[in-house]
């Protein structure tokens, strides 16, 4: 099985690989992983408190390729969306961008779920401890 | 559940091994090709069906890790896909933590070597203690069988795999 041209530049070329502080209060982190494969997928939103915008988003994934370019498709489309935008994002639309093939939509899904943990993450905090707006 | 009924045992988690082995080889001459020489066709090709089919269920029901999964499978459950949700965080944090130090190592940073020593030992204690306590969740749906005794032996079996790749990889960057 090959993997496609766009899965290829992720891999080789991942965006936005890091991380960021996680005690900080408009830092969101998810961490997700799939044991079936082994792998681990730990993915950063930083939020503008006042705008709600996504203003950067980090990942690093252990993992095959798919799952790797899967966060990292996720974090180039993060940023710059709200919050609200991001949840809508949907494991499907990764699978379409990447073509991914059928063994390999769990990976998408890990990055939906990886996303979704984040801003709960990220909600939680602002709960706990509301921007001094 | 077509690997008990093939051997004739009840489905249960805990079995007898040397029991195991003794039903295996008296059906397996029951099913020898040799009795069927003289037969019709058809039945020929049952004995052989059944025999193949009890030759999968010997492999898989004498090893209790394999056994667990067939029985999870037979009940409807998918082990490995509702992952996500069956591993606790801190294993993941520990998880993470430790492919960073592999991969430090692997950038040629031999400090990370002692944390993955250190790493491979827990991580093989938590193996053991998971084998223990497979034990009893086992016991316990034999005494009640349906899906809710299974929940937590699917859970338990994805925190073993998880490990126990991890495990593969420590072992292959330490003894490098």
């Amino acid at each position: 099985m090959a993997y496609s041209e766009k899965v290829v530049d992720h891999y080789t070329n991942p965006r936005n690989v890091g991380s960021m502080d996680k005690t900080d209060p408009n830092v969101g982190t998810g961490m997700v992983g799939a044991p079936e494969c082994g792998d681990v997928m730990k993915l950063q939103i930083k939020v503008d408190p006042i705008s709600g915008i996504i203003e950067d988003a980090k990942f690093k994934t252990f993992g095959c390729g798919s799952a790797i370019a899967s966060s990292s498709l996720a974090t180039e489309w993060l940023k710059g969306k709200t919050v609200d935008q991001a949840m809508q994002i949907k494991n499907t639309e990764i699978v379409t961008e990447l073509a991914l093939p059928p063994v390999k939509v769990h990976c998408s899904v890990l990055a939906e779920d990886a996303i979704k943990a984040a801003i709960t993450d990220y909600k939680k905090k602002a709960v706990a401890a509301p921007a001094l707006v | 559940m077509d690997y008990y009924r093939v051997l004739g045992l009840d489905p249960k988690l805990q079995l007898d091994l040397n029991e195991l082995q003794q039903l295996f080889y008296a059906r397996s001459r029951q099913l020898h090709p040799d009795r069927f020489a003289r037969a019709e066709a058809s039945v020929r090709d049952a004995a052989l069906i059944e025999s193949s089919l009890l030759n999968d269920a010997y492999r898989t029901l004498r090893d209790p890790l394999a056994r667990a999964e067939y029985i999870l499978k037979e009940n409807g459950f998918d082990i490995g896909l509702q992952g996500t949700k069956d591993v606790p965080p801190e294993l993941l944090e520990e998880v993470f933590d430790l492919n960073m130090a592999l991969e430090e190592l692997k950038a040629g940073d031999e400090s990370a070597r002692p944390q993955l020593s250190a790493a491979r030992d827990n991580f093989e204690a938590m193996l053991a203690k998971s084998s223990a306590e497979l034990d009893g969740l086992f016991a316990e749906y034999d005494q009640h069988p349906g899906p809710e005794p299974l929940k937590p032996i699917r859970a338990l079996l994805n925190r073993r795999r998880y490990i126990q790749n991890l495990l593969r990889d420590v072992h292959g960057y330490l003894s490098n």
